[in-house]
């Protein structure tokens, strides 16, 4: 049992709320994502886990055991930073061999344990180094060997690839993937990049302003999202949201185009209201009997190209093939693939459901 | 053509490096040659630069026939005593300031610099008769707390500033790896701080080792005096002053300074290029 429960969690630095009642499960082995954009508070929300900053409200589990009053040494955790916190003035060894020693683990035990945890990250070779002879990717394995080898029921990891370069970083990706399926272990894995975080997690947890925003796998925060912060927050390019008028019936209009509104994946409508409809580049359609609109940017990347395309004044934002060749200043008709629109409330944002039909 | 210039240059400048550092030591020469000769030679005329007959006769006096072994060991001691209690109090100072939040942090942190502010001589008079109230007159122990009350606010701004330069993170990895506060603390804030902890150290003992005014007015027997009003009051009075045991005495007080120098050197030079190297 290593699972990790937050209830109703808050955390407040004088008059500056950095987490607001924030709830969150997440079960033994899982790998779970906190990802937002900065200053959201998923640091904040990280260390407390940790056990660096105590919450003003509610309660954090490890383990099914309460940790609010523990120290950090007292949690079975292990915690990758950002800027790796290498003990400077101790080589390879001795930072991999610090926490082993603090939890007064025999010597030979701990040789034999550095020397697995070397193993499985290639630092064989390292060992005797001190952390500034080293490269970032080096420093980056160093501070992941440190984690690993006391084998703590949950590992935390601060935007532990922020300071990588690409190619580097992608590698690492992989390398974490492989690790977690290893050893298995809850992993809890801050990052501000939705790559990393769509392609390394069981489930993502999407923060704004302190307030957990959607908690999902990384299918489902894609396919679905909560509100339209999420919508606009994951995908590159982002989703394209457009104001739009929903009346009584259900009848929605989008440029001047009737759909038909149905609440099938959400809470429903009541009365006409203003809404948000959000779809994706890839879900944009050249079609004949679309909306008229203008080319205004032509982005190749090679296997596809992004288009910013103007209806009136609205700025859409479409993915399409490059044998459709478009240059700027071409007039296209263009519309949103029906069964991909999603709708959201024109004032809180939140998710009301889909669209059903044309007309 | 350009190689005999930047030769030129070169000369140039070494020659004013030389003057320089020559018009410097000068003094410092003058006093170990004359430690070394005779009585009869000092004021001959004209004056010979160099000893005509070299002599330790001055240094033999003064360890044997005076109490100047009495006062380098009470110069040890207090420049000993007063850094370890300096360090001691501004490690743990700086770091609470650097690394606990707390009302009144900033405020605190300024009030102790503005004690520094005010002239050491200011407050010789009110020490000295806080010294006697409490029954510290003319002790060592006075002289550690006066010199301990003008070292601790700059011991403290410079570790402060030091100790900023430490990543928190590295606290928190250590806190994280299962050391209490205390022991993150002396597993990983010292080390880093190691450079820093040794200038001030350094200051301070020089600063105590050197130390006139207060040495002056605190003590006033020879058992407690320290080098610097020891030697004055030994060898200097209104009829006579003698030179050379002045400047044996200068010699031999000058040495450990000298000594401890060389032996801290590399930590210093890492130390003041400390905040440059972050990464």
């Amino acid at each position: 049992m290593s699972g990790i429960s937050v209830q109703g969690v808050s955390k407040s630095f004088g008059d500056v709320q950095a987490v607001q009642a924030m709830d969150l499960e997440v079960a033994e082995g899982e790998f779970v994502s906190i990802l937002g954009p900065s200053g959201c508070g998923k640091t904040t929300l990280l260390r407390m886990l940790a056990g660096l900053e105590f919450p003003t409200e509610g309660q954090i589990s490890i383990g099914g055991q309460v940790v609010n009053d523990k120290s950090p040494a007292d949690r079975d955790i292990a915690m990758v930073f950002q800027s790796y916190a290498l003990y400077p003035h101790m080589t390879v060894a001795g930072n991999i061999e610090y926490p082993l020693k603090k939890r007064k683990v025999p010597k030979a035990e701990r040789e034999e344990r550095i020397r697995q945890a070397a193993a499985m990250l290639k630092l064989e070779d390292l060992l005797g180094r001190k952390p500034r002879e080293l490269s970032g990717g080096q420093q980056q394995r160093v501070a992941l060997g440190r984690a690993v080898v006391r084998d703590p029921a949950v590992f935390l990891m601060d935007e532990p690839l922020s300071n990588l370069d690409a190619k580097l970083r992608s590698h690492m990706r992989a390398e974490l993937i492989q690790l977690h399926r290893r050893i298995g272990r809850t992993m809890i894995y801050v990052t501000h990049d939705q790559l990393e975080a769509m392609t390394m997690s069981d489930r993502i947890a999407i923060m704004h302003e302190g307030a957990l925003q959607q908690l999902a796998t990384p299918k489902e925060v894609y396919a679905r999202p909560a509100n339209a912060f999420v919508a606009g927050f994951i995908g590159m390019p982002p989703m394209n949201l457009v104001d739009a008028k929903l009346d009584g019936d259900g009848n929605l209009s989008v440029f001047g185009r009737q759909y038909r509104f149905v609440a099938s994946d959400g809470p429903g409508h009541s009365g006409e209201q203003t809404v948000k409809v959000g779809f994706r580049p890839e879900d944009v359609v050249l079609r004949d009997d679309g909306e008229a609109a203008r080319v205004a940017i032509v982005e190749p990347t090679g296997h596809e190209v992004i288009v910013v395309f103007e209806i009136d004044s609205a700025r859409i934002v479409g993915r399409v093939s490059p044998e459709l060749d478009l240059k700027a200043d071409d007039q296209v008709r263009l519309a949103p693939r029906v069964e991909r629109i999603h709708v959201f409330s024109g004032t809180d944002g939140d998710r009301l459901g889909g669209v059903h039909s044309e007309g | 053509m350009a190689g005999q210039r930047s030769f030129a240059r070169k000369l140039m400048f070494n020659a004013f490096a030389w003057t320089i550092v020559l018009v410097i030591v000068f003094p410092l020469i003058w006093m170990i040659l004359t430690s070394l000769k005779p009585q009869s030679e000092l004021f001959m005329i004209p004056p010979g630069f160099f000893p005509e007959q070299v002599t330790f006769e001055h240094y033999w006096r003064l360890l044997t026939e005076t109490p100047f072994l009495t006062y380098l060991r009470n110069s040890t001691v207090l420049a000993t005593a007063t850094t370890l209690i300096v360090i001691i109090i501004a490690t743990l100072g700086a770091h609470s300031l650097t690394r606990f939040a707390y009302p009144g942090r900033e405020f605190l942190a300024r009030a102790v610099l503005f004690t520094y502010l005010l002239p050491s001589v200011v407050l010789i008079l009110p020490l000295y008769f806080l010294m006697i109230n409490v029954g510290l007159g003319n002790t060592l122990a006075s002289l550690v707390i006066a010199y301990t009350t003008f070292a601790l606010p700059y011991a403290l701004w410079l570790l402060r500033s030091f100790m900023a330069g430490i990543p928190d993170d590295l606290e928190a990895a250590a806190m994280v790896d299962g050391a209490s506060r205390m022991r993150a603390f002396v597993d990983v804030i010292l080390p880093q701080a190691l450079p820093g902890i040794i200038s001030t150290a350094l200051f301070t003992a020089i600063l105590a080792w050197n130390e006139y005014l207060y040495a002056l007015v605190l003590v006033n027997s020879d058992d407690v005096r320290p080098l610097t009003t020891g030697v004055m009051s030994m060898l200097v009075t209104s009829f006579n002053i003698e030179w050379s045991l002045l400047m044996a005495a200068s010699v031999m007080m000058s040495v450990p300074l000298i000594f401890v120098f060389v032996f801290l050197q590399r930590y210093l030079t890492r130390g003041f290029g400390a905040g440059a190297v972050k990464g």
